[in-house]
């Protein structure tokens, strides 16, 4: 038995693509799509998997990072998946991609308008843990009633002394609806506001879409006295000496001693290149 | 003898709905379709593109001008399910804008699913660029950078009252796709026309 | 010195032949055959057709020696499967009346038109480890055939008006949950689909908290009947049925007390529960679930988890459940890493907080 290009059948992709579609034109709000049960286990990207598979086309070139790195083994699982199934050349320079699909991390290198980012997405409703049923939720962003959010932020601020979220920061999108930007660090949620790159989500296990389009004004909440902030680190990568990149912290012997390293592989190897050169 | 449809309908559907999906990502930009299948009058060959790319026996279609051929044509080759009422349609094909319906005949979603709304596909004789200083018709929203100009021309001289009356429902609304020649352009809910 | 992780790739394909080689086992021993497993793994391959939806034994069959045997993995790669497949069609309901019936009990009453018929079931086995089970069994053929047509239990109380009535044909074209997303609040048709795709230990612990409190329920199994059905279709160009095949179907109809309200009269109330194949204890949990989920429609007080839909039918499905428990082996160290800095941040904060206002109340309630 041979499958279909990518995998899916052309009636689940004018679905997928049907539904990205109402996604884009409505940015920041969860359509609801007839998520397909895929090769690949719930949670470990079908959402994301499902968003390429009805985007990729014979002449894309595709990029797969898990937590910023090419080389996860569920990121070349992935691409591997797509080789497979749909025969389209990989890459792991986020400059030659065309698609590019991640999990909990946005490249540190610039997108540009002629690239798509598509996020895995385990749980696309910022307010399922403030709020454990759909039918509410669906009804709080209805009514764009987000008060739940604001109090929980700052009951942390209240506690602590500081929001304490540090992944998966809520957001405002086209100062409308309330979205999570997936289980990226809350360092890469500046990169979502006004991106030139067109940026889709999917949750497969929960059945959902969305979109932020191109330049769209995202939004992470904050107040006046407590301003957004991003995480900082006093070390720089060990291996590309870059001062802004995302670090990973990596134990490297049995004493516990530590050494910091960029999170995103390609950025860090680009980096080390350019020193060299 | 009934027209083909797409000649390689994985692949030109795919390419298509690339453009389709910049297309709204970027509303007010003109883009082309690589991949027209053949249309029998009134419909639009870029019109027929969207409609075999997007529509099938889970969509339903309202066609203004809805002539016997088109319809054996979309009932073969996409085997869709034809709206009776405006109200009713997930995808309606405007062929003659000047006398279409007003926008508020089109179903524009409910407050908990503002994506249960209609795609309009409107035909257009030409979508003209617009020299800069040019009259023309200015947008900004999400997708534009700045802000964007076009000619659109041929709608009912209303229509962008109507469509900034429907502006005050969002996220409720309808989106737009006008297509000339080979050309898309897309103007979703939250595009808005400027002044002037 | 840290190398950055790398050779996934390979690691994959190491560990891919390991499996391999892991599933086959000493070589020396002939490999399992899928006629073994449909023949004598019966109840194994009735439960992946029925989680995996897709009655299809030989590829269950296939699925469970693929999977080695674990009942979930099976049941995942037969969802995997059919997930592309094109619909030709789509059958008339299913008949259960006119069951060619194998098995049927009845908790309800000592006799029934038709008899009790125990058929082959472990209920009377004394689950002894049996030794000698190499030795074929031998099957004394029945002295009375069965009836071709066995009248529902139900149907029986239902001509004395003490049981709802569930008119025929008054049900709205169901959902089909494989190919749209569950919406809330999930009609009767859609939450039956979803409970008979959900994992049988899933539904058993429902079910059983329903008869211990967690749910107002009191249970009689009405029937259970366990045979063949007719498979028909009618396709538009013939304009009239035709029979395509038949299938195993275990059905149960429980009857619960009801003391009448949201204007219904006191009656008897039905729970419904159909798996493909040998499935009783799937069937009977389901049909408790189901019953317990119309707590809304019958305005029943609704406090117990079994009761709440969106709990249940979120939490049914063993693929998307079993995924996502196991997803957290996947790498977070992304944001592992963000909880690392947040957690140094506040512990900090705490340091100082204790430093200045070491006998504080306040400063001794945080946590």
């Amino acid at each position: 038995m041979t499958y279909n290009f990518a995998f899916l059948d052309e009636d689940t992709k004018r679905m997928l693509r049907r539904a990205l579609l109402k996604a884009v034109a409505i940015p920041g709000y969860q359509v609801p799509f007839g998520s397909r049960e895929m090769p690949l286990p719930y949670g470990w990207g079908t959402g994301g998997i499902q968003v390429t598979a009805a985007l990729l086309g014979p002449d894309d070139v595709l990029k797969v990072i898990d937590q910023g790195a090419d080389d996860t083994t569920n990121a070349v699982n992935i691409r591997r998946f797509f080789h497979r199934v749909a025969g389209v050349a990989t890459t792991e320079h986020t400059a030659e991609a065309t698609l590019i699909q991640t999990r909990h991390r946005i490249p540190e290198t610039s997108l540009r308008e002629d690239q798509i980012l598509v996020f895995q997405v385990p749980e696309p409703e910022p307010l399922r843990t403030l709020e454990p049923r759909e039918a509410e939720t669906r009804t709080l962003h209805a009514l764009a009633d987000y008060g739940l959010m604001h109090v929980k932020l700052y009951e942390d601020i209240a506690q602590y002394g500081h929001i304490a979220t540090s992944y998966d920061y809520p957001v405002l999108v086209d100062g409308r609806f309330l979205t999570s930007p997936s289980p990226i660090p809350k360092f890469d949620n500046p990169k979502l506001d006004r991106s030139p790159a067109l940026m889709l989500f999917g949750a497969g296990r929960e059945k959902r879409l969305y979109a932020i389009p191109p330049y769209t004004s995202v939004e992470s909440l904050a107040f006046d006295d407590h301003p957004f902030e991003i995480q900082r680190w006093e070390q720089q990568c060990e291996l590309c000496g870059s001062g802004e990149s995302y670090l990973d912290e990596v134990v490297v012997d049995d004493r516990g001693t530590r050494m910091f390293v960029c999170s995103d592989t390609d950025f860090c190897s680009g980096h080390r290149m350019e020193a060299q050169a | 003898m009934m027209l083909a449809a797409f000649a390689n309908p994985v692949f030109d559907s795919q390419s298509n709905f690339r453009e389709l999906l910049q297309a709204m990502a970027r509303p007010a930009v003109p883009r082309t379709l690589p991949v027209l299948p053949p249309a029998p009058a009134p419909a639009a060959p870029a019109a027929m593109a969207i409609v075999l790319t997007l529509c099938d026996a889970t969509t339903s279609v309202w066609l203004q001008q809805p002539e016997d051929e088109v319809v054996r044509h979309l009932r073969f080759h996409a085997g869709l399910k034809l709206a009776d009422r405006p109200q009713d349609a997930d995808f309606a094909l405007i062929t003659n804008p000047a006398s279409m319906p007003p926008l508020d005949a089109f179903a524009c979603g409910d407050m908990r699913y503002p994506d249960r709304s209609a795609s309009l596909i409107i035909q257009l004789a030409a979508i003209n660029p617009v020299a800069a200083g040019g009259a023309g018709n200015t947008f900004a929203g999400p997708g534009i950078r700045d802000t964007e100009t076009v000619a659109i021309d041929g709608l009912p001289a209303d229509f962008w009252q109507q469509r900034a009356a429907l502006a005050a429902l969002l996220p409720l609304g309808i989106d737009l796709f006008f297509v000339a020649g080979q050309q898309v352009l897309a103007l979703p809910r939250t595009t808005r026309l400027l002044e002037g | 010195m840290y190398v950055a992780v790398k050779g996934g790739e390979q690691a994959i394909a190491r560990s891919l032949e390991l499996l391999a080689e892991a599933r086959r086992g000493d070589t020396a021993v002939p490999e399992l055959e899928l006629a073994q497993i449909r023949g004598q793994l019966r109840l194994g391959v009735a439960r992946v057709m029925q989680e995996g939806s897709l009655y299809d034994e030989e590829l269950a069959a296939l699925a469970i020696r693929q999977a080695a045997g674990d009942m979930l993995e099976a049941i995942f790669l037969l969802r995997a499967y059919r997930t592309t497949l094109p619909r030709f069609g789509y059958t008339l309901p299913l008949d259960t009346t006119a069951m060619r019936v194998r098995r049927r009990v009845s908790g309800t009453f000592k006799d029934i038109p038709g008899g009790q018929v125990l058929g082959p079931t472990y209920d009377y086995t004394q689950r002894l480890l049996d030794f000698d089970a190499a030795v074929a069994a031998e099957v004394a053929p029945a002295d009375v055939p069965l009836p071709s047509d066995m009248p529902r239990v139900l149907d029986l109380l239902d001509a004395e008006a003490l049981i709802e009535r569930i008119e025929p044909g008054s049900d709205p074209e169901p959902v089909d949950l494989t190919r749209e997303p569950l919406m809330f609040p999930a009609d009767r048709a859609t939450r039956l689909q979803n409970l008979s795709r959900g994992d049988e230990g899933f539904l058993l612990g429902m079910a059983y908290s329903t008869q211990r409190g967690y749910a107002e329920s009191h249970p009689f199994a009405g029937e259970i009947r366990m045979g063949e059905v007719d498979v028909r279709i009618c396709p538009e160009e013939l304009g009239f049925a035709i029979e395509i095949g038949s299938i195993v179907l275990t059905e149960c109809q429980m009857i619960n007390q009801f003391h009448g309200g949201n204007g219904v009269p006191p009656q008897f109330t039905r729970g419904y529960g159909l798996t493909m194949g040998e499935g009783e204890r799937k069937a009977m949990a389901m049909a408790l679930v189901d019953r317990a989920l119309r707590c809304d429609e019958l305005a029943e007080p609704n406090h117990a988890p079994a009761q709440n839909q969106e709990f249940v039918l979120s939490h049914s499905d063993s693929v998307e459940a079993s995924g996502f428990v196991q997803h957290l082996k996947l790498p977070h160290y992304v944001d592992f890493q963000a909880e690392l800095s947040l957690l140094r941040t506040l512990a900090a904060q705490h340091a100082t907080d204790a430093e200045e206002q070491p006998l504080s109340a306040a400063g001794g309630q945080r946590s």
